[in-house]
C-alpha cells in the first residue's frame, strides 16, 4: 500500500510541475492573420476580452463576416461550388493562408523564505558526517515554458487547437500536449435548433470549467483545481481511508464534449464525456493493440477503468448595461469606444466518476472490486464593472470510502473522504497595460492533514500539501502584471501560504511551531 | 450693341487677367517614403469658406479608409463604420495642441458621426478598441494643398501669385515649412527628416 502511494504521489507531483501550472496562451497567429492587435482578443493576455470570447464561441473566427477582417485569404480546399456536387466529391474546406503557429517563452525568478529550510529539522540529530541534502536556495531563476500552439478554422465551422509544451524548466522531456482538438461549431444547425445551441468537440481538451487554468494568468494555480483526494491509511492518525483519487479539474480531458450559448452573454451549458483515470497508473498490456502503440499495444492507453466520467455545466451570464440595445451586443458601448459589458454571471457544474481498486481476496485466485463512487460539485461567479472584476467559485468533493474486510472477502463502507474549498479573485486593471490581482485560495481537507503527519521531508510528499499546520489551508496572493508591449508582460505575485509543521518522520512529534513558506515570484512571458 | 461688345471685351481680360496671377507650386518631397501633403499655410488676413462637402472616414476590415485625408480648415468630416464589429474613434491632438484630444465614442454598423474641424494642424486618428488602427486627417488652414504621390512628386493648383509659407508634412517626420513666391509655375522641394 504504501509503494503505491508512493507511485500515486510522484503522479501528482507530475502533474503540479507539467500541467497546472503558469500556462497561458494568446495567439499571436490571429493576429497576423487578421492584421489586429492581442488586444483586440485580450484584456491583459491571456485573459479573454467580450470580444475575444465571442472570436472563441464562434470557433476562432470573427462573429459575423469573419472573411472581410481576414488580411491573409485562406487556401481553398475545393471551390465552394462543389458543396453543391456533395456527396459525390469532398466536401470543400479551408486552411488558413499562413501556418496559424504561435510560439511562447516565460522565465521566472523566484524569492523563498528562509523557512523553507525548516524541513531540515527531520535531518537532525544525524550521524557525524553524513552529507546533507542540498537546502532550498532563497532565489532562483528558472527558464520556464517554451511552447508551440496552433488554432483557426477549417472552414464549415470546424475549428482547431492544439497546443504543446515543447520544453518545461530547460528540458525537453518535460514537456507536454495541452489541449488537442476538433471543434464542431453549431452543428445544432443540422437539426434546427437555434443559432450556436449545439456544438461538439473532440480530442483531449481541459474540462469547461468556469474559470480555466489552462489558460490562466495568474502564476501560480488555483489550489481547488489541483486537489487530489487521497484518504489515508496512516497508522499515525485515527480514521482509515483507502481513497486514492488523483483526479484534479486542471488535468485534461480525453473525450467529447457537447456545448451551447454564449459566453459573453445568455446561457452557456456543457456536458462532457471523457476517460477516468483515478489511480495515476494505466494499463498496458503487450497483447491489446492500441491506435498509437500498434499491434503491441502499451501506448496510447488513459483509462484505468471501463467507466467514464461525467461533467456538466451550467451557467447564465446577465449584462446588466443601463442601455438594453447594448447589452445584446457582443461588447458594450460605452462613452469613449467600446467596453466589456458589466456583467454577473452565475454558473455551476457537476463532475461524476467511479474509481475502481481491485485487490486479490482470500483465497488468493479471487478478485474483489471496489467501486468508489465520487462527485465535485460547486457554483461560481463572475461580476465585472468596466476595469474591476470580481469572482470566485466553490467546489466539494466527495468519495465513497470502502475499505478491505480483514477477512479480504469483501468491503465495508466507511467515512467518505471530503474536501471543500475555492477561491475569489478580483482584478483591477489600473491602466490599459497594469491589472492588479488579489486572491484568496482555501482548501479544507481532513485528509490532507492526517497524511502529512509523520511524514518524511526526504521522501515524496505524502498527499497534495506537506505537513499542513491544520486540516484548512488558505493561501493570500496579490500580484500585479504589466504588459511592455501587447505580446511581452511581467508578472509579479507573492503568495501568503497556509503554515506548516514538521512532524519528526514516522512519529506525531513536532519539530517546529507553524510557519509559512512564502514566496515571491517574477515573470517575464512573451509570445510571438 | 458697341455697348456689349466692351462689357465682353472687358470681361474677358478680367479673366484672363485672373487666369494668368493664378498659378501652381509643385516639387517633390523626399527623404521620406509614400504620400505627403503640402499646403499653404495661414495666409494673415485672408479667410476662405468652409467647404460644404464632407468626406468619408471610413472604418473598414479594422482599417481606416482612407489613411490620409486632407481637409480645409471648417470643413466637417463624416466618420463612417463599415464594420460588424464595433469600433471608436479618438484623437489624442490637433497639430501637436493635445488640449483638442477628442473622443468621438462608438456607433454601429452603417451610422455616421460627423465632427467639424476648426483647427489647423494633422489630426492623428485611433481607434481604442483595435489599437493597430490608425489614420491622419490633415486640416490644411487653406484652399490650396496636395497630396504626393508615393514617389513624393506634388502640385498645387490654382494658387493665386504671391509670398506664402507652405507646409510639407509626412506622417512620423518632422513638419518643413519654406518662402514660397508664388508666380506662375513655381516649384518648391523639401526634404524631411524623421
Amino acid at each position: 500500500m504504501r509503494s503505491h502511494r508512493r507511485s500515486v504521489v510522484v503522479f501528482i507531483c507530475f502533474l503540479f510541475l507539467f500541467s497546472f501550472s503558469r500556462s497561458s496562451y494568446a495567439i499571436p497567429a490571429f493576429s497576423r492573420q487578421y492584421g489586429t492587435s492581442c488586444a483586440t482578443c485580450h484584456i491583459d493576455f491571456p485573459k479573454l476580452n467580450d470580444f475575444g470570447k465571442a472570436f472563441k464561441d464562434a470557433g476562432f473566427k470573427f462573429p459575423k463576416d469573419d472573411g472581410d477582417f481576414l488580411k491573409i485569404p485562406p487556401v481553398m480546399l475545393g471551390a465552394p461550388a462543389q458543396k453543391e456536387l456533395w456527396p459525390h466529391t469532398i466536401y470543400p474546406g479551408v486552411i488558413p493562408g499562413i501556418i496559424p503557429i504561435g510560439l511562447r517563452f516565460n522565465s521566472f525568478f523566484n524569492v523563498v523564505s528562509k523557512n523553507a529550510n525548516n524541513i531540515n529539522a527531520q535531518l537532525l540529530p544525524g550521524t557525524p558526517g553524513t552529507v546533507l541534502p542540498s537546502s532550498i536556495p532563497r532565489t532562483d531563476f528558472e527558464p520556464g515554458f517554451f511552447s508551440i500552439f496552433t488554432a483557426g478554422n477549417f472552414g464549415s465551422d470546424i475549428a482547431f487547437w492544439v497546443d504543446d509544451d515543447i520544453s518545461v524548466s530547460g528540458a525537453n522531456a518535460n514537456g507536454t500536449l495541452g489541449d488537442a482538438y476538433l471543434r464542431f461549431v453549431n452543428i445544432g444547425r443540422f437539426f434546427k435548433l437555434p443559432k450556436d445551441s449545439l456544438t461538439f468537440k473532440i480530442g483531449q481538451f481541459e474540462l469547461d470549467l468556469p474559470f480555466t487554468q489552462a489558460r490562466a494568468y495568474d502564476i501560480s494555480p488555483y489550489d481547488i483545481y489541483t486537489e487530489a483526494n487521497i484518504g489515508v491509511l496512516n497508522s499515525l492518525a485515527p480514521g482509515q481511508q483507502n481513497v486514492n483519487n488523483v483526479f484534479t479539474f486542471a488535468g485534461a480531458a480525453h473525450g467529447v464534449e457537447f456545448s451551447g450559448g454564449h459566453t459573453y452573454g445568455g446561457y452557456h451549458y456543457a456536458f462532457a464525456i471523457m476517460d477516468q483515470n483515478t489511480s495515476g497508473s494505466t494499463a498496458s498490456n503487450p497483447n491489446v493493440p492500441t491506435a498509437t502503440g500498434g499491434n503491441s499495444g502499451s501506448v496510447g492507453l488513459f483509462s484505468d477503468s471501463n467507466f467514464k466520467d461525467l461533467y456538466g455545466r451550467f451557467a447564465y451570464r446577465f449584462n446588466l448595461d443601463s442601455d438594453p440595445a447594448s447589452r445584446k451586443e457582443i461588447q458594450a458601448a460605452g462613452a469613449t469606444g467600446p467596453r466589456d459589458h458589466t456583467f454577473l454571471t452565475l454558473g455551476t457544474y457537476y463532475f461524476y466518476g467511479r474509481s475502481v481498486q481491485h485487490i486479490i481476496g482470500d483465497t488468493g485466485t479471487n478478485v474483489l472490486e471496489a467501486r468508489e463512487p465520487f462527485y465535485r460539485v460547486g457554483g461560481d461567479f463572475n461580476f465585472n464593472y468596466h476595469a474591476f472584476n470580481l469572482y470566485g467559485l466553490f467546489m466539494y468533493g466527495h468519495d465513497d470510502n470502502l475499505l478491505p474486510l480483514s477477512t479480504l472477502t469483501g468491503f465495508v463502507s466507511s467515512t467518505p473522504a471530503k474536501f471543500n474549498g475555492g477561491f475569489i479573485q478580483s482584478d483591477y486593471m489600473v491602466l490599459p497595460w497594469l491589472m492588479t490581482i488579489m486572491r484568496w485560495d482555501r482548501v479544507q481537507s481532513t485528509a490532507d492533514f492526517l497524511n502529512g503527519i509523520g511524514s518524511s521531508a526526504a521522501g515524496p510528499n505524502p498527499g497534495n500539501y506537506f505537513s499542513p499546520a491544520g486540516d484548512t489551508r488558505n493561501r493570500f496572493t496579490p500580484g500585479a502584471q504589466f504588459l511592455i508591449h501587447a505580446n511581452i508582460k511581467a508578472s509579479f505575485e507573492y503568495q501568503i501560504r497556509p503554515p506548516q509543521i514538521v512532524y519528526a518522520s514516522g512519529a506525531t512529534a513536532r519539530l517546529t511551531n507553524p510557519f509559512r513558506t512564502n514566496v515571491a515570484t517574477a515573470a517575464l512571458e512573451f509570445v510571438y | 450693341m458697341m455697348k456689349r461688345n466692351a462689357l465682353v471685351l472687358m470681361v474677358s481680360i478680367t479673366v484672363l487677367s485672373l487666369a494668368a496671377s493664378a498659378g501652381t507650386i509643385s516639387g517633390k518631397v523626399s527623404g521620406v517614403s509614400g504620400e505627403s501633403v503640402v499646403y499653404v499655410d495661414t495666409i494673415a488676413g485672408k479667410t476662405f469658406p468652409a467647404p460644404t462637402k464632407s468626406p468619408v472616414m471610413d472604418q473598414k476590415g479594422l482599417v481606416f479608409q482612407p489613411h490620409l485625408l486632407v481637409v480645409q480648415v471648417g470643413t466637417s468630416v463624416d466618420f463612417l463604420n463599415s464594420d460588424k464589429v464595433q469600433h471608436n474613434v479618438f484623437w489624442t491632438s490637433v497639430g501637436g495642441n493635445k488640449k483638442l484630444t477628442h473622443n468621438l465614442g462608438t456607433w454601429p454598423q452603417g451610422e455616421k458621426r460627423s465632427f467639424k474641424f476648426d483647427t489647423p494642424g494633422a489630426v492623428p486618428l485611433l481607434c481604442n478598441v483595435h489599437p493597430e488602427m490608425s489614420a491622419y486627417i490633415i486640416v490644411a488652414p487653406t484652399p490650396y494643398f496636395a497630396t504626393s504621390d508615393k514617389s513624393g512628386e506634388y502640385k498645387i493648383e490654382n494658387v493665386p501669385d504671391g509670398s506664402y509659407t507652405v507646409v510639407a508634412w509626412h506622417e512620423g517626420a518632422k513638419n518643413q515649412s519654406k518662402p514660397v513666391t508664388v508666380s506662375g509655375d513655381t516649384k518648391a522641394d523639401f526634404t524631411l527628416s524623421k
